[in-house]
């Protein structure tokens, strides 16, 4: 089995899972991109949204179960087939979270190129931009390394 | 997933009538934070593409702000949205009837 093991560093990576634990929070009961459903009948639109919000939630318990007591001993994180797949979801619905509720006023266009002056953010809005590269980053690594195992599981 | 839906036809039609009714388009529109790398290997894992076909759908999406990705019966165009859905990408379910 194909397993990738990173180490973090700590002082940066830690501040960010308070962010994240918030995302989490705000991601119980409502999904992280809203759809359109206007061909499903009302029964079954209920139905389809709570299934998907099942598995958005179980997506977001395997990203945070990463940071666990060991991450704070050792720093590291690994990725194998058994979370690569719910981790890099659960890396989007974040994103899509962060992007909505904390990032709005820096732009699609900044966003999608980076392009931002760290400097003259607000600590909140720095953070929650910081967290938005790491995601990233953690996504760009799965895909990176484990894209054969996510596309044959 | 949601339970599957059963159409029970009892209209006798010409069976192009029935293809052309029964053709349903997945449709996967444009985001602005959905990686280009995240949406061509979900488009491998759930729609089976390969790689030049599924760039060249995420191309299409970024863009065009959409590409449709599947056309077929209702029922498999269902699931298929609601996997793609999933994996958290805008996807929406079309009739040909809406062209």
């Amino acid at each position: 089995m194909k397993r990738v093991e990173v180490k973090l560093s700590l002082p940066v990576v830690a501040p960010l899972l308070d962010v994240i634990r918030e995302l989490s929070t705000e991601l119980q009961k409502s999904l992280a991109a809203p759809q359109a459903l206007h061909d499903l009948d009302q029964d079954f639109r209920g139905a389809w949204i709570g299934d998907l919000l099942a598995s958005q939630n179980e997506d977001l318990r395997a990203l945070l179960s990463l940071f666990d007591g060991e991450f704070f001993t050792e720093g590291v994180v690994a990725f194998d087939e058994s979370n690569a797949e719910p981790i890099v979801r659960a890396c989007t619905a974040f994103r899509l979270q962060l992007r909505e509720r904390r990032l709005k006023a820096l732009g699609d266009e900044a966003l999608e190129t980076g392009e931002i002056d760290m400097s003259g953010l607000d600590e909140p809005v720095r953070k929650a931009f910081m967290c938005y590269l790491f995601l990233a980053t953690v996504q760009e690594l799965i895909i990176q390394h484990l894209d054969s195992t996510i596309i044959g599981s | 997933m949601p339970e599957s839906r059963t159409h029970t036809r009892t209209d006798p039609r010409a069976s192009t009538e029935l293809q052309l009714e029964d053709a349903w388009r997945v449709v996967v529109l444009n985001d602005p934070v959905n990686l280009m790398s995240y949406v061509v290997m979900v488009f491998k894992k759930v729609l089976g593409f390969d790689e030049a076909k599924a760039r060249k759908h995420m191309l299409e999406v970024h863009e065009q702000g959409r590409s449709v990705v599947w056309v077929g019966l209702r029922e498999t165009a269902e699931a298929h949205v609601f996997t793609l859905q999933q994996w958290h990408l805008t996807a929406v379910l079309e009739s040909d009837e809406a062209r």
